[in-house]
């Protein structure tokens, strides 16, 4: 016999414990739903993933500055900051110089990363056993600290998309017709890219990987499926992304499961409910 | 079909382009021979040539997306107001971006789209619809357009950009007879209305034929540029030692 299932009396009362995680979640689900659009839509789903990856290396960077070499001010966050910004900078310019594909690069920087930060990682876990909760957080509780970095990151991120939106969507949908027109479209990619490295190393940081990769790409694809135009795409995965990061909060509360995995469930299930709506639109 | 090329040819004015000894090519090394052009506005030209020619690599460096190796592109008027039509094939479906959103996009130049009109549409993009026979198709997705149709859209956007020179780079590729002809049709009608100096890269020699008041053909094994009237073009012997005397080319009357 397990334990009888919490009730909502019991997550009333302990409310206060939740908050900053579920609020947490649902911004992170917010912004990176909409954010979500233009990668999925720019066939860069994998962006998410290498970023989580060189994020953990900034992390794992800033803590053995801080215990080998005495660097007390190499904070995690600005590691994972900047070496996010890095890993941007290396797929945002023109692979095609190199004759290899974007996706490639993104592969690099991925599995470099992420081989990386093992290995500096195992110089800095004399204590710990389990160096992903170390690089990145978890869903379940998150620092002050870093909802406040979520809240401050989310709020720039959006407010710089809606204002160059018209900018990011001309260059992506028709980036030498952009260029004729005098557009700076290698700027605005790299803009689009830098904003996406931000809110996903500091949600990473915060909620952890796996959650972050969904979020940045099931709700788009979800309100892609479901909605009739691109301009309601956008608001729809915003909301999708919020609902995939609150409920799954909740969900995971009451069915005792890994919040984060329950996060990427009920994001994968906003999918599942968009693939009828998809079939009543037909080609639209 | 000589009673298919227009008779009303606008009158010759300001020039809005010119080339002057303009090599194109890649890495330093030109691919055709100088090219001296004047277009001015109002003009219809068709770039003909077969694959390889370096159609492509002319029309890219007027549009600014690669550099010319040698000689210069003069803008007479300063500001070079141009627009561009690319091959459908440049257009990913899977954006569910709306025609008039398509059409809005022309209204955009350099940095302003910085200036907020997230919820207004400008009254320009229906008219510039309309003014297409496509008012019908606002509120669908491209993607899910005809070939034909796409055109019709992307013509719209060329209206509501307030172009001075349209480039047009296979326009009626995948599209059938009726609607390539339709497409040409309005797109002649549109640089007359409009007054836009317009070039336009096609396999299909009618074009140069029935629409163009210039040709330029580029040739670059025999390295040879060759520019006149429909006409004078089709008569060189550039031309037709790569086309022949096709017979329905021949000009009656």
């Amino acid at each position: 016999m397990g334990e009888p299932a919490p009730s909502w009396a019991e997550f009333a009362s302990a409310f206060e414990l939740f908050r900053d995680p579920i609020v947490c979640g649902v911004l992170a689900g917010v912004v990176l739903g909409y954010l979500g659009v233009f990668v999925v839509l720019r066939r860069m789903v994998f962006v998410t993933a290498a970023i989580s990856q060189s994020a953990g290396l900034g992390v794992a960077l800033a803590f053995y500055a801080q215990i080998h070499l005495g660097q007390e001010t190499a904070h995690p966050v600005a590691g994972a900051l900047a070496l996010s910004v890095l890993a941007t900078l290396l797929f945002a310019a023109q692979p095609e110089r190199l004759r290899v594909s974007r996706e490639s690069l993104l592969g690099l920087a991925y599995v470099a990363a992420g081989a990386a930060a093992v290995i500096v990682g195992d110089r800095i876990t004399q204590e710990s056993h389990d160096i992903s909760a170390i690089l990145f957080g978890t869903a379940v509780l998150v620092r002050p600290e870093d909802l406040r970095a979520v809240l401050g990151v989310g709020l720039f991120v959006t407010a710089v998309h809606l204002w160059w939106h018209r900018g990011f969507l001309f260059a992506a949908f028709d980036p030498d017709g952009a260029r004729v027109h005098g557009l700076p479209v290698r700027l605005l990619d790299t803009v689009l890219w830098l904003l996406v490295a931000l809110e996903v190393s500091v949600t990473t940081r915060a909620l952890g990987a796996l959650p972050v990769f969904a979020f940045a790409v099931l709700p788009a694809m979800a309100a892609l499926m479901a909605s009739g135009g691109l301009r309601g795409a956008f608001p729809l995965a915003a909301l999708l992304g919020g609902i995939a990061g609150g409920a799954g909060y909740v969900l995971a509360y009451f069915l005792s499961t890994p919040v984060g995995a329950t996060q990427v469930v009920v994001a994968a299930s906003l999918v599942l409910l968009a693939l009828p709506v998809r079939a009543v639109r037909g080609r639209a | 079909m000589s009673d298919a090329i227009p008779l009303a040819r606008p009158e010759p004015t300001a020039a809005v382009l010119r080339c002057e000894g303009l090599r194109v090519g890649y890495g330093g090394t030109p691919l055709l021979p100088p090219i001296d052009v004047e277009v001015r506005a109002g003009e219809f030209w068709a770039v003909v040539g077969r694959n390889g020619s370096g159609k492509s690599t002319w029309f890219r460096t007027l549009l600014g997306l690669q550099p010319p190796v040698g000689g210069r592109i003069v803008w007479p008027s300063g500001d070079p107001r141009i627009s561009y039509v690319p091959q459908r094939t440049g257009f990913d479906d899977l954006y569910p971006i709306l025609a008039r959103h398509v059409v809005a996009m022309g209204i955009d130049r350099g940095w302003s789209f910085l200036r907020p009109s997230l919820l207004r549409e400008s009254p320009e993009v229906g008219r510039a619809l309309g003014a297409v026979g496509a008012g019908d198709l606002a509120d669908r997705t491209f993607r899910s357009l005809s070939e034909g149709q796409k055109q019709r859209v992307l013509l719209a956007r060329l209206v509501v950009s307030g172009a001075r020179l349209v480039l047009l780079d296979e326009p009626t590729a995948a599209m059938d007879v009726v609607a390539e002809a339709e497409s040409l049709r309005m797109l002649d009608e549109l640089r007359r209305r409009y007054g836009m100096a317009t070039i336009v890269v096609s396999h299909y020699l009618g074009v140069a034929r029935d629409f163009a008041d210039r040709v330029i053909l580029l040739d670059r094994d025999e390295q040879e540029v060759v520019v006149g009237t429909p006409r004078e073009v089709f008569e060189h012997a550039a031309f037709r030692s790569r086309y022949g005397e096709p017979e329905d080319l021949l000009f009656h009357g």
